[in-house]
């Protein structure tokens, strides 16, 4: 894809019209009756050392899509390379091996940490899996990556539900550091955190990224807060991206319709532009994606909607400015 | 030839071809398997009473004389059966002296004497004891042992038939010095004892589980060297008729299987396997339907509620006319009942007393024809007009009967055949089932009990015990109605009254020569008969299958069915 | 842990006298009458002189207390008595819970009637919990596969029809037509050598196959409930996200966690073991517990059923701890203190 990262890097992933459908069953014996197109024909690059935001309103398709990436979920189509390496396709073995390079931070840190395993065997698991450590060492890096992030190391042999939720997802980043990874998709990693935490949980993050170089899929619905860590952002609405810019242009200038009300609705800080600015309201509720709209799936909401949009999808253009955006009037 | 000596001949005709069958030796024919699909609980039939307790512990204690599968009466430990031509009854008919065989032993080794005997009496009779064979000894006053082989009981008035107490399997004779300590209120902590008594009979308990499986090994000092033929037996309980009879009729796991009262289909074509045979003999069971002769309306009081009043005041508005009684027996199809419920194990009969054959009028055989017409005619003759329903009706009062009985599936459809044939003369009639531990339970608070009679007409079965029908016939006698007074214990269910029929209970009472006593028997049947006291249906028989391995099995249903077990052998 | 243990032991003694109280005051006010089985012929006043040799002329709380002694103190005596050889206090007279049917003491009964009972009903559980663990587990990771539809389907058949219908359905197979399987089962056999353990075998294998259905279609469905749960956690994108091997996934991190819930269901189902099978135990004559229990009914043996429901209350409230314990062990999250 021809579009360059700010920060001019190599390009790590590279997602190209990737598609995730999940079956729909009903009935007596459970027959499969339709299909929830959840993530359909999505494509983006993220270069090694950036943070991609990925945005849109919940149910789009954003998990979807990060888990699909790192191939937790099976994509139906599309290709999902990491480091050069389509993995859309990789065997299981092959995969296995890939998996230290790519981790996941997850929104609910009490949901993704094992109920039953200690906070240390958490961490220390895909050690022993890819047999990187053992022993003493592996028990030094444990307390080590709990240092990292700001646990005590001591609290090891304690089990998640002992700590509180900022603290479970600092377990969840060590886990997620452990095998030294280089690409980390962060889905909602602040979401279920107290608002006094999520800056601490945030920072960390950055922090992080600063010292191992990593590289970020940052998924949140959450505009201020991916404004604020992302170096580009996407945003989704109902399966596809309907624009991808630099975090400047986009914040400054949406050119989506989409992307201009959902910013629309962020409250600003300065009460005199607030109270001055325009707010677009959407209406209706947003589409099934087991049935979504023909043409441009934001039509039925799209207060510049006009018939050409019922019929002719738009295309995914660049603009002259460098971003890309998928509607037919945006200039 | 008198009836008695007749006994007696066949008696010793039976022992002679018994003797002459054995001669293989004891043991020969490996093991046994005999289930009865209800389990027995215990080994002492004095604390049980059940049918299936009696029956197992037939195996192996023995009373002094048995019923053969005649309903002749055969010495089994007694020498002879003792009469007043042999001396052995005193002539005023007060005392019997027994003699026993010399030489028997128990299964322990010991010597088997007259003090067993009275020990037995007096165990049954003891008070606080329960004994549920007690009415065996009713009317013994004392019991001596004359000498080791000599048995005299004494009875407190003339007892014309004496041969109640420790004749049939109902009264066998246990070890005295087993029991010794075991008397009274001590009887039920005697668990081991009760489940594993010492016997003469042919064989001894080797292990009992109660209410599930009984091991028995042949008795090394039974009596006859060349019996039992069978070395083990397994008894084993649990289960259902149905099951039962497939254990022996179709898979053939079993030998010998008791009480198969399942429908007569089923049963023949189970048979139809070809390995076991069904045997059924006849006694005295007959299903009957009987008639209140007492109001029951519930607008009664309880004290009042089908309970008799010497005035008549309380008498049945509808069933007091014996015309209205003898169209409801008009009505009935008899031979159609039985071949749906019974099949070979039934037949329609006409007497309350169906035997032995001495005792069996044939004075009322005209009730196996169903007579639509002339019951519709009685029931005009005797005021009740057809209402514009069909149902009759007299003096603003329709005729409409509550019928009850037991929960039974057989007895269901009987009830609505009866109450179809019953509505085409003009009867409603309401069914009424309740579940058969509460309807035979005695439990005097109850309503629904058989005794209580809260009903019109009630349909069960009885019968009695042993051969002679004396006591059976008092049934009927005024003073065996129930009522509050005797906390609704007594045996004349119908609450018929009728001095006639006492006169004739009495003189059976005092009379000992056999022909005269099967006359007054008789009559006292035809009475009940032709006053339509109570409607005979069918006269019911034990049913048992074998396997056609197994021989030497004579069905007898005067006594235990395993009464000759000592004979049974493998066929060859 | 054992505190919590203990306070909820503590709890159960005032909650199981309760329990014996309305269990005994249940029984004895409803109607029954332990001579109404015996024949006609036994004349009234006999039965009445049986009754009152049954002691049902005491009034109904002299009768509770005496039982409540018998049950509760010289029954446990005399057991301790039988285990140690010990002679404590006056054991010749102390007076045990008579059966009325049997006059036997009821505990004697249920100590001959467990040994088949274990075996059957106990031996056809841990068949039901192997075969439904892994069609549970199956079942789910396989989510509406031909295997899991086939699954569903047997198990459905497994709740619907009654043990009654494919008991008799297998002896009619398997005894009548097949003659391979005794449809009686031998409760005074024993193994002592290789044919006689086939025997056995053989006589197990009707009675445990049509309970081992009828459980594991229960608990299949739990099993596969559970582990449907747990599968759409995040823990196991985690646990993938580790590279961890599905194996590994599916066994260590998945059925672990979904286990919890089942073990506690197998749990607070152990005392059904005990309970017996009164359908099954009828219909292959494996005359346990569950057979005791309903011919006690049905001859209106009042002690022995007062005592048979109680023991079934005691272990219910017993097996209902342990379940709770389990489930604290299993499951850190969960602290009892
Ligand atoms: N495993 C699944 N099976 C079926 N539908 C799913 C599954 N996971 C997600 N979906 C559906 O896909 C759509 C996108 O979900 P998701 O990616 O979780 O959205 P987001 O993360 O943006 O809130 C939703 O409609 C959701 O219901
Ligand atoms: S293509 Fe049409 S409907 Fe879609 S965003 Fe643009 S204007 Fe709106
Ligand atoms: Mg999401």
């Amino acid at each position: 894809m021809a579009f360059d990262s700010p920060k001019a890097g190599e390009t790590l992933v590279r997602v190209a019209d990737l598609k995730v459908h999940f079956p729909i069953h009903a009935g007596l014996i459970r027959r499969q009756v339709g299909t929830v197109r959840a993530v359909d024909g999505v494509s983006f690059d993220v270069a090694r050392g950036e943070t991609l935001g990925l945005v849109g309103e919940s149910g789009c398709g954003k998990s979807t899509t990060g888990r699909a990436v790192l191939r937790l979920v099976d994509a139906t189509a599309g290709r999902i390379e990491m480091a050069g390496t389509d993995i859309a396709s990789l065997g299981s073995e092959a995969l296995r091996r890939m998996r230290p390079r790519m981790q996941m931070i997850f929104q609910d840190p009490h949901a993704s940490l094992n109920p039953r395993m200690t906070v240390g065997s958490i961490v220390a698991e895909p050690l022993s899996e890819h047999g990187t450590l053992r022993g003493s060492a592996r028990q030094r890096r444990v307390e080590e990556l709990l240092d990292a992030v700001g646990l005590n190391p001591s609290f090891a042999n304690r089990y998640p539900h002992e700590f509180s939720g900022g603290q479970r997802q600092r377990i969840g980043i060590a886990r997620a550091l452990a095998l030294d990874p280089d690409f980390i998709v962060c889905d909602e990693p602040i979401a279920a955190l107290d608002v006094s935490i999520q800056a601490q949980v945030v920072n960390l993050l950055e922090e992080l990224q600063e010292r191992l170089g990593l590289t970020y899929l940052f998924i949140s619905h959450d505009l201020s807060m991916v404004r604020h860590i992302a170096d580009r952002v996407a945003v989704m609405y109902l399966g596809k991206i309907v624009e991808l810019a630099d975090r400047e242009a986009l914040y400054g200038a949406p050119k989506h319709p989409y992307t201009q009300a959902l910013l629309s609705a962020v409250p600003i800080p300065n009460p005199k532009v607030e109270a001055t600015r325009r707010h677009i309201i959407l209406k209706g509720d947003v589409p099934s994606p087991a049935n979504p709209p023909s043409g441009c799936r934001f039509r039925t909401r799209c207060p510049i909607a006009e018939a050409r949009c019922a019929a002719e999808e738009p295309a995914w253009r660049k603009l002259d400015d460098g971003r890309h955006v998928a509607c037919h009037f945006a200039t | 030839m008198t009836p008695l000596r007749r006994l007696l001949v066949a008696s010793v005709a039976c022992a002679a071809m018994t003797a002459t069958a054995a001669q293989a030796q004891r043991g020969a024919d490996g093991q046994l398997n005999i289930i009865y699909w209800q389990a027995p609980s215990t080994m002492n039939p004095f604390l049980s009473g059940g049918t299936k307790e009696v029956e197992a512990s037939s195996m192996v204690i023995e009373p002094l004389a048995s019923y053969d599968n005649d309903g002749n009466i055969v010495p089994r430990l007694a020498v002879e059966l003792p009469t007043v031509e042999n001396g052995g009854v005193s002539a005023d008919l007060t005392s019997i002296t027994w003699k026993l065989k010399p030489g028997v032993k128990w299964s322990d080794g010991s010597d088997f004497t007259a003090e067993d005997a009275v020990f037995t009496w007096k165990y049954c009779t003891a008070p606080d004891g329960g004994c549920a064979q007690s009415s065996y000894f009713e009317g013994v006053a004392n019991m001596e042992a004359v000498d080791p082989l000599t048995l005299k009981i004494t009875f407190a008035e003339p007892k014309p038939f004496p041969y109640t107490a420790l004749v049939g399997a109902e009264s066998p004779i246990i070890q005295k010095k087993q029991f010794e300590n075991c008397m009274g209120a001590k009887a039920p902590e005697c668990t081991q004892q009760n489940f594993n008594p010492i016997g003469t009979g042919p064989f001894v308990v080797k292990e009992f589980r109660a209410n599930d499986v009984i091991t028995l090994e042949a008795n090394p000092n039974y009596r006859e060297a060349d019996k039992p033929r069978f070395q083990t037996v397994l008894f084993k309980g649990g289960g259902d008729a149905a099951s039962a009879a497939r254990s022996v009729l179709e898979t053939g796991e079993f030998d010998y299987a008791w009480n198969l009262q399942i429908e007569p289909e089923v049963l023949e074509r189970m048979e139809g396997a070809g390995k076991g045979k069904l045997v059924s003999a006849f006694a005295t069971s007959v299903e009957r339907i009987l008639i209140n002769f007492t109001n029951p309306d519930p607008a009664l009081g309880p004290d009042a509620r089908s309970v008799y009043k010497d005035d008549g005041s309380n008498a049945h508005p509808i069933l007091n006319d014996i015309r209205v009684r003898k169209a409801l027996s008009l009505a009935i199809d008899r031979p159609l009942l039985n071949d749906l419920g019974y099949g070979k194990t039934g037949r329609p009969v006409c007497n309350v007393l169906p035997g032995p054959d001495i005792y069996a009028s044939t004075a009322n055989d005209a009730c196996l024809v169903q007579d639509i017409e002339a019951a519709k005619a009685l029931l005009d003759e005797a005021g009740w007009a057809p209402g514009s329903d069909g149902v009759r009706v007299k003096d603003g009062r329709r005729l409409s009967l509550l019928y009850q009985t037991s929960t039974n599936s057989v007895r269901q459809s009987f009830q609505s055949l009866i109450k179809q044939w019953w509505a085409e003369i003009g009867v409603e009639t309401e069914l009424r089932n309740i579940s058969a531990s509460v309807f035979f339970g005695g439990d005097p608070a109850s309503p629904d009990t058989f005794q209580k009679f809260y009903a019109d007409v009630e349909m069960y079965t009885n019968n009695f015990s042993g051969v002679d029908p004396e006591a059976y016939m008092a049934d009927w006698r005024c003073d065996a109605i129930p009522g509050p007074a005797t906390q609704w214990q007594g045996s004349n269910i119908n609450r018929y009254c009728n001095p006639d029929y006492d006169a004739l209970s009495k003189k059976m009472a005092s009379t000992a020569a056999l022909a005269d006593r099967a006359e007054l028997a008789k009559a006292m049947n035809d009475m009940l008969m032709q006053d339509y006291v109570l409607l005979p249906l069918i006269h019911r028989s034990g049913t048992s299958a074998h396997s056609v391995t197994l021989a030497g099995v004579k069905m007898n249903d005067w006594d235990s069915e395993l009464w000759n077990i000592a004979d049974w052998h493998r066929a060859k | 842990m054992a505190r919590y243990a203990l306070r909820r032991l503590l709890i159960a003694i005032p909650t199981l006298l309760a329990i014996s109280f309305i269990i005994f005051a249940l029984l004895d006010l409803a109607p029954s009458d332990p001579t109404a089985n015996l024949p006609l012929t036994i004349p009234p006043e006999v039965r009445e002189k049986i009754r009152l040799s049954l002691g049902l002329g005491e009034p109904f709380v002299v009768r509770y207390f005496k039982w409540l002694e018998q049950f509760m103190i010289n029954e446990p005596l005399n057991v301790l008595e039988q285990w140690t050889g010990w002679t404590i206090g006056d054991s010749e007279n102390r007076l045990r819970v008579l059966s009325w049917a049997t006059r036997s003491p009821v505990t004697d009964l249920i100590v001959e009637r467990l040994p088949q009972t274990l075996w059957v009903v106990g031996m056809s559980y841990v068949i039901a919990v192997l075969i439904a663990v892994p069609i549970g587990v199956i079942s789910a990771y396989r989510q509406y596969s031909l295997f899991d539809q086939i699954g569903t389907f047997i198990s459905m058949l497994g709740f619907s029809i009654p043990t009654f219908f494919t008991g008799l359905l297998l002896i009619v197979i398997f005894s009548v037509w097949l003659g391979w399987l005794p449809s009686i089962y031998d409760t005074t056999h024993v193994v002592r050598d290789w044919d006689s353990f086939v025997f056995q075998v053989k006589q197990m294998l009707m009675p445990t196959m049509v309970l081992a259905l009828a459980n594991a279609s229960q608990i299949s469905r739990f099993m596969r409930a559970s582990m449907l749960d747990n599968l759409n956690q995040d823990y196991v994108r985690t646990a993938r996200a580790k590279g961890l091997r599905e194996r590994v996934v599916v066994l260590v991190h998945v059925l672990r966690n979904s286990l919890i819930p089942v073990v506690t269901v197998i749990a607070l189902g152990v005392p059904t073991i005990f309970g017996g099978a009164i359908i099954t135990e009828q219909i292959f004559r494996v005359n346990g517990i569950g057979q005791l229990l309903i011919i006690g009914i049905e001859g209106a043996d009042i002690p022995l059923v007062q005592t048979l429901t109680f023991i079934f209350a005691i272990l219910i409230v017993v097996f209902n701890l342990i379940a709770d314990l389990i489930y604290g062990m299993l499951d850190p999250r969960i602290r009892y203190d």
